[in-house]
């Protein structure tokens, strides 16, 4: 029994063996249900928890119940703790604690949307998955719900949006066809002129059942779905998804694949996180910066093409290592193309800092506080620019990021400014790392060999700090061995009540620039 | 503002004068069916389906095996060309595919198979049903005669994509490709549009929002299907409880461009043959 488990066992005052070991960094903690709000107070007061993820899963063909789960990073122990619950199909019902942490909102929403079970005590508990003419009682992810057949359109009024009154007040709705190029949602203003009153969120458009698909496919095929959950997220989804059954399985990944693994996510998330400046600089309309950004993001994919052979770092993760080795001289290509575009870069984001005309529209809109997001349990870029101090590369290392050596910026203000910096300054990070990576690779093999089969019965947790934020997948094997649930977490399921919350006060014009600062996925939400 | 200036004069122009004929490591695989003999190496391989093998009828001692491989659904991760022990999978660098049908991305022939050793003997490549490549060209024309041609205003419509597809349609307007010299603009409204640019295995949740854009776009509209999931349901299959499928499933597509994403010269090229500039070619 580990130091951790001991001093988790304190905390949430239950007997220390009940505290078990998972895989390496992973803890697991068996509780009955009715117990969760008070567990999840300890964990988040007296352990400093972050919920991560929260999620059924249907175990009624072994146990006759279905099973809830919780994610917790607990980054001063370094590990994750895991806490489930059996749930019983005959009153499937489990106490909420929405209230209390509402990070857990939607994720229970979700849950009694997809699996029926019954979040007791939520403070909103309508659907949030489920579109209005979804019919009653369907549970898509229980297995004895036929997922390869169309479902029958029924009508409904489940998403009431909030009415207003008054003179010259009135709603605004906008999409889910929006009209940029962007992926659909809904939003629905209600606004005083031009003040924003509130803004209501209808998301789950580009509900595609990715999770229940898993469940369908050879675990080695998992990788490409995976890549697939949010398109500009590819390394880091299907690194979330690899991680979590190499975990499993037991599978070594070699220290050359490690490295090389760290090279294809960092490159993901620099050129993600040019082309969010250079849209943010569209969205005010700087439209020198913002075509110089685009320039500057062609390039890099132009580089990634050249030396992986896929633009968007697409087919280079599989499970056990990487797709392709990275030769010499890819590698020296790399550090070629990187350092132009170091200088580019500082170049670019000079101009857009010294500029007033820029600056006065970012200092200010859609400010997050520190308290608020802390509060709403927001993660990932959104969390670091609120003076949140979080990154799972440092707190819980994944691949070669425990021998590497990068800060994680944090910034105080919250607002799209605060958004853009940390952007920036991560790119700074990004770059001495891959210089590190670069400057000699592991002499070892790019992949490991992998077994015929996974574990029968076993479940892992995989989780990767990617651009946005944290991914996390969970997965759990059969009798045979196959995926049986496969669980994922965006980023963006964590941050969408984030822009809702900062929205009131703003104008609508500002709208654009402060959904863009956050830029969050609809496809990695919606699944 | 005198930095941006000499920058800018330094910079020169980026848009590359021509950007067709770039090719890739890797565009789509290509199939040497006289080397294939009919196992299932590749089938199993593939994780969306993209080449499967039917069984049509029992001939004699012998099955008669279709064998098919189909750009519409490939997301070109390459694992059939590794998985084939007989080396008859190729890979083509040409990436600006794009096809007027579903059955036009597709090649097909037939093999004698023994039962016993499970190996095929090649017969031949089977005929696509439908229009051949030019004679679709030639109706589409037709139908946008006199009215498109010179400038094409373009409503894109995610209708459940990853997001992939859309970060290479939006590069496509950036100043290496720059679109809008060839008279292509994005517009935002559909009522302004020429042609729908659609993404995405159209989900159960898009299917009533993109018939309505459909029905709010003026005649005569084009509607193009991008990316493995738009052209055939992709990686997220179709008819399942939350995808439909390809977009034709919901409209009638006038324009196919394959690829996990199509690059964007793919894109480009396809909005062309939707212009009805270019020809729609599936192998060079
Ligand atoms: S075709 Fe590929 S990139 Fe495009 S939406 Fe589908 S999975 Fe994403």
């Amino acid at each position: 029994m580990t130091e951790h488990a001991a001093t988790v066992a304190a905390a949430l005052h239950v007997p220390a063996h009940t505290v078990r070991e998972g895989c390496p960094g992973e803890l697991l903690l068996e509780v009955e249900a009715r117990d969760f709000p008070v567990l999840a107070d300890h964990v988040s007061h007296d352990l400093q928890g972050r919920l991560l993820s929260l999620f059924a899963s249907d175990d009624r063909a072994h146990t006759g119940q279905f099973r809830l789960h919780q994610v917790w990073s607990l980054p001063q122990l370094h590990t994750f703790l895991l806490l489930t619950a059996p749930v019983d199909p005959a009153a499937p019902a489990v106490p909420s604690i929405a209230a209390t942490h509402p990070a857990a909102n939607w994720f229970e929403r979700e849950v009694m949307d997809l699996y029926g079970v019954i979040p007791e005590g939520h403070p909103n508990p309508t659907r949030v998955a489920l579109h209005d003419d979804w019919p009653d009682n369907a549970w898509a992810l229980r297995k004895d719900f036929p997922g390869e057949q169309p479902v029958p359109r029924a009508t409904g009024d489940h998403h009431p949006f909030r009415p207003v009154t008054g003179e010259g007040v009135f709603q605004v709705p906008v999409g889910p066809v929006h009209a940029g190029i962007i992926e659909p949602g809904h939003f629905r203003f209600g606004v005083a002129g031009e003040p924003i009153l509130y803004l209501q969120l209808r998301l789950f458009y580009v509900h595609k059942g990715i999770e229940k698909r898993f469940e369908r496919l050879p675990w080695r095929h998992g990788v490409y779905l995976a890549e697939s959950i949010s398109g500009d997220t590819a390394v880091g989804h299907a690194l979330a998804y690899a991680h979590a059954i190499e975990r499993l399985g037991h599978i070594e990944v070699p220290p050359r694949a490690q490295a090389i693994r760290v090279v294809l996510l960092e490159l993901e998330r620099i050129y993600n996180h040019t082309s969010d400046i250079g849209a943010i600089a569209t969205d005010v309309a700087f439209t020198v910066a913002a075509s110089r950004a685009q320039a500057l993001r062609e390039r890099l994919v132009r580089t990634h093409d050249l030396v992986f052979g896929t633009r968007l770092l697409r087919g280079t993760i599989s499970v056990g290592g990487v797709r392709r080795d990275l030769l010499p001289s890819g590698r020296e290509l790399l550090q070629t193309r990187l350092r132009a575009f170091e200088t580019e870069f500082e170049d670019l984001f000079g101009l857009l800092v010294d500029a007033g005309t820029f600056t006065d529209r970012v200092d200010g809109p859609g400010t997050l506080t520190r308290q608020a997001a802390q509060d709403l349990g927001i993660v990932g870029i959104a969390a670091r620019a609120s003076g949140i101090d979080a990154d799972l590369r440092r707190d819980h290392p994944h691949d070669a990021f425990a021998g590497l050596q990068f800060t994680v910026p944090v910034e105080d203000g919250g607002d799209v400014r605060a958004r853009l910096m940390i952007r920036a300054r991560e790119i700074e990070q990004s770059l001495a790392i891959l210089n590190q990576v670069l400057r000699v690779l592991p002499d070892t093999p790019w992949a490991a060999t992998l077994p015929d089969a996974l574990p029968a019965r076993a479940s892992a947790l995989g989780w990767v700090e990617a651009w946005r934020g944290p991914c996390t997948h969970w997965v759990a094997t059969d009798d045979h061995g196959a995926l049986t649930r496969v669980k994922v977490t965006d980023p963006s399921s964590l941050n969408w009540p984030a822009l809702v919350h900062v929205m009131p006060g703003n104008i609508i014009p500002d709208f654009p620039v402060i959904n863009k600062s956050f830029n969050l996925s609809y496809s990695g939400n919606d699944r | 503002m005198l930095g941006i200036l000499t920058k800018s004069l330094r910079t020169g122009t980026l848009t590359e004068a021509g950007p067709f004929g770039g090719q890739a490591s890797f565009g789509f695989p290509v199939m040497d069916f006289t080397r294939c003999v009919a196992c299932d190496a590749c089938t199993r391989a593939c994780p969306t389906g993209a080449i499967r093998a039917e069984a049509v009828t029992p001939v004699l001692a012998h099955v008669l095996t279709h064998v098919s491989l189909s750009y519409a659904a490939c997301i070109q991760c390459r694992a059939c060309v590794t998985a084939c022990p007989e080396q008859a999978i190729s890979v083509s660098p040409d990436i600006e595919v794009a096809a007027y049908s579903r059955d036009q991305l597709a090649r097909t022939a037939s093999f004698d198979v023994n039962p016993v050793t499970g190996r095929g003997t090649y017969r031949q490549v089977e005929l696509a049903p439908g229009l051949s490549l030019a004679d679709a060209a030639a109706q589409l024309k037709a139908r946008i005669l006199g009215r498109l041609g010179r400038s094409l205003h373009v409503r894109q419509v995610d209708a459940g994509s990853c997001n992939g597809c859309e970060l290479e349609i939006a590069a496509t307007a950036n100043p290496y490709y720059d679109l809008e010299r060839f008279g292509i603009h994005f517009v935002a409204s559909p009522r302004h549009a020429d042609a729908l640019l659609v993404t995405g295995p159209v989900t159960r949740n898009m299917e009533v929002a993109l018939r309505k854009t459909y029905e709010a776009t003026p005649e005569p509209r084009v509607v193009v299907a991008v990316g493995a999931c738009g052209c055939s349901g992709g990686l997220f299959g179709e008819g399942t409880y939350a995808a439909i499928g390809g977009v034709d499933r919901v409209l009638p597509v006038d324009v196919y461009i394959p690829g996990c994403p199509p690059r964007p010269q793919a894109i480009l090229n396809g909005l062309l043959v939707a212009m009805g500039v270019r020809e729609a070619r599936v192998n060079r």
